[in-house]
């Protein structure tokens, strides 16, 4: 494999990340920053949880099961993170209305909000995808591939691009309903996230089986659909109501 | 549907990151291609190259620790000292008006940097992956990209953008040499860079912070390498001209031409400020509206490029010719003398974002000042940046993103505080921090964590 492979393997995970960046980021420098700080968030976690696990790495990789309390305990910590993610917008898009109303300008729009959210889960997403996978592509540009044993059919930076995708599209699209779940005090959708993510870790969990890779990715891949159509939906009945009620007005 | 705000948010500090971010990138990019990839082959065992940055001590790889850090301590130490003495030097130099001397330094040390520096990296990569040219054409491109360079960096009538891009080439080049320092020494070197800019800056007395002081009072440009974050596009096309009409109008009258300038700004934003702007309109003609009067960026844009014009006309008759004795430490001196003079005086949707500055955005809006400068980073910045990242690429990538996200969010506090001071401040010292903190954090705890889970395709 050479250089082809390499960027085959980064455009599998980051593709539509990219897509989605140019075609509706990049043309709003707050969203631009809002997507780098709110990567900056994810490493920072990162960072933290791996200096937590430190001591007790490295795990042994026959037994599975401190592998669960490791998702476990990530998990937990990232949705904290969550949270407290949604407070500093909240503080942030009330400052913005009081911009906007200083220079005269319209308030932030439905859209622009759900604009925020995907920014910032598409940073979560990103950061995922590039500390997980890209970050161990380095190999994939030179001769040769690399098999792990229990899953010896697919190599193993095809497996990890795959996988990042699903996440990606999860991180991304659990924010925009993370924040709309907040902000119209829905507790489904803010229970929906965390068990979302909670489960897809756990599923990458299969993979300990030998073979068990065949089942784990069509698992996460269901499970990244269905983040996918639920956000879908909300945001479709977000925009109907909406309009609606502009147009009573 | 009206435009809603997130468009018109952010614009300057991206402006500054994306510029910075293509830096960087490229550097990544040259130090991947040109690292020798088995360690132990006929280049990688080269002796490393001499410079004013290892004068001192020049570290090899069998040296105990603190063998290492002693001589790289001294490397640091040595090399801040000369860029100290350098710097004072032209602060003396522009303190008594030798400000065509400088420019035309400037101008030779860009030179210098594209012809020499900037050719042997391309040679490499001509070499690395066997293009077929020759060297004629090689030479006359090069002499080419060279003086086209060494015009635009302090001269009017050429595009903003070609300008810019100079300066990203010159700041590439100068890292991608700084990144063959052995591995110690650029790290001490970083820090004690980054505690010399906190220094410069900010002490009374400190170098660059007189000639931040002496440059606003004298109301010129910094005699100094520094990339410009103004608008690179203007929307009028007609109104941009060609170079030739804007030399005439230039020479020809040009005090005129400001003043008609000035109070058509003042008639732009029409209401009670003409009179609170007098002292501004004296001082800032090169100012324009930070907020969608784009007619009057384009009279901002104009006005500068003729005052550059002039500048070039008063400057032309000189020559090159001046010689340089100790030529790695004065170029990379002067590009650190560029170092971090971020000018600025917009009033920032920034201050909003943040929440912190209300009062005193109250206090602005009744005066209604939309008066930007553009923000302006230093050369050096780039450099050592983009230094960190490229050794950070020398261990792994995931280092590199790490110091990436560090550093451009330390660029980013950095233009949030220049929006609360109003004032010049270092942007080296909270980036390099961040950037070192972080490189050592991934290399150190999140590397075997991230590797060991993501070996066993268990990810979260």
């Amino acid at each position: 494999m050479t250089i082809a492979a390499g960027i085959g393997y980064a455009l599998l995970a980051l593709g539509p990340s990219l897509s989605l960046f140019v075609s509706v980021i990049s043309k709003k420098p707050f969203l631009v920053l809002t997507v780098l700080s709110s990567t900056l968030l994810w490493l920072t976690s990162l960072i933290v949880l791996s200096g937590i696990w430190r001591a007790f790495l490295p795990l042994k990789s026959s037994t599975w099961w401190p592998y669960s309390i490791l998702i476990f305990t990530s998990v937990a910590f990232q949705e904290g993170l969550r949270v407290l993610f949604w407070k500093v917008y909240k503080r942030l898009e009330d400052t913005l209305d009081a911009f906007a109303d200083r220079v005269s300008k319209p308030r932030l729009y439905l859209t622009d909000k759900m604009q925020i959210a995907l920014a910032g889960g598409l940073g979560h997403g990103v950061a995922h995808a590039v500390f997980f996978c890209i970050s161990l592509l380095t190999p994939a540009f030179g001769p040769g591939t690399f098999f792990v044993d229990r899953c010896s059919k697919i190599p193993f930076f095809l497996l990890s691009a795959l996988i990042a995708l699903a996440f990606v599209t999860i991180h991304t699209f659990s924010m925009v309903i993370a924040f709309n779940g907040y902000a119209e005090r829905n507790k489904v959708d803010q229970l929906f996230v965390p068990i979302v993510h909670l489960v897809a870790g756990m599923v990458t969990l299969v993979n300990f089986a030998s073979g068990g890779c065949i089942i784990g990715i069509p698992l996460l891949y269901f499970i990244a659909i269905l983040t996918l159509l639920h956000c879908g939906k909300m945001v479709w009945r977000r925009l109907t109501e909406n309009r609606g009620r502009q147009g009573s007005m | 549907m009206e435009s809603s705000i997130l468009e018109s948010i952010g614009v300057e500090i991206i402006g500054v990151m994306s510029p910075v971010s293509i830096c960087m990138l490229l550097v990544v990019l040259l130090v991947y291609a040109l690292s020798p990839s088995n360690p132990f082959s006929a280049a990688a065992s080269a002796p490393p190259i001499r410079t004013a940055a290892n004068l001192v001590y020049l570290e090899s790889p069998s040296d105990s620790a603190s063998q290492k850090l002693e001589g790289a301590l001294l490397n640091a130490l040595v090399f801040v000292v000369l860029i100290a003495i350098v710097t004072f030097l032209l602060v003396l130099l522009y303190y008594y008006n030798f400000t065509n001397f400088l420019k035309n330094y400037m101008r030779f040390s860009a030179f210098f940097v594209l012809g020499t520096m900037g050719g042997s990296i391309f040679l490499s990569i001509i070499q690395h992956f066997s293009i077929p040219i020759d060297s004629i054409t090689c030479f006359l491109l090069l002499f080419n990209f060279t003086v086209v360079g060494v015009l635009s960096v302090f001269s009017g009538g050429i595009p903003i953008f070609l300008r810019q891009a100079y300066m990203v080439c010159l700041g590439i080049i100068v890292a991608a040499w700084f990144t063959k320092l052995p591995e110690w020494t650029t790290w001490v070197l970083l820090v004690a860079l980054a505690v010399y800019d906190l220094v410069a800056v900010l002490a009374p007395g400190g170098p660059l912070k007189l000639l931040v002081e002496l440059a606003s009072s004298r109301d010129e440009e910094l005699p100094a390498l520094v990339y410009e974050a103004r608008p690179t596009v203007p929307r009028n096309t007609q109104r941009r001209g060609s170079g030739l009409e804007l030399l005439v109008a230039g020479v020809s009258d040009s005090g005129s031409v400001e003043l008609q300038a000035v109070t058509r700004d003042n008639v732009n934003r029409n209401e009670n400020e003409s009179r609170g702007n007098s002292e501004y309109s004296a001082v800032e003609f090169g100012s324009f509206g930070s907020e969608g009067h784009e007619s009057n960026r384009d009279e901002g844009e104009r006005l500068l490029s003729e005052e550059n014009a002039r500048d070039r006309q008063s400057l032309s008759s000189d020559s090159l010719g001046y010689s340089t004795v100790i030529v790695q430490s004065d170029r990379a001196t002067q590009f650190s003398s560029g170092a971090s003079e971020i000018i600025n005086e917009e009033m920032s949707p920034l201050v909003e974002m943040t929440g912190l500055g209300n009062e005193r955005e109250q206090l602005r809006r009744d005066g209604s000042e939309m008066f930007s400068k553009g923000i302006k980073l230093g050369l050096g910045d780039f450099v050592f940046y983009s230094v960190l990242v490229g050794r950070a690429a020398m261990y792994d990538l995931m280092t590199v993103y790490a110091c990436y996200l560090a550093i451009i969010s330390g660029l980013g506090c950095t233009l949030i505080l220049l929006s609360v001071c109003h004032r010049a401040l270092p942007a080296l010292p909270i980036s390099i921090t961040l950037g070192v903190v972080f490189y050592f954090l991934t290399r150190l705890l999140m590397e075997p964590f991230v590797v060991g889970t993501a070996t066993n395709l268990v990810m979260f």
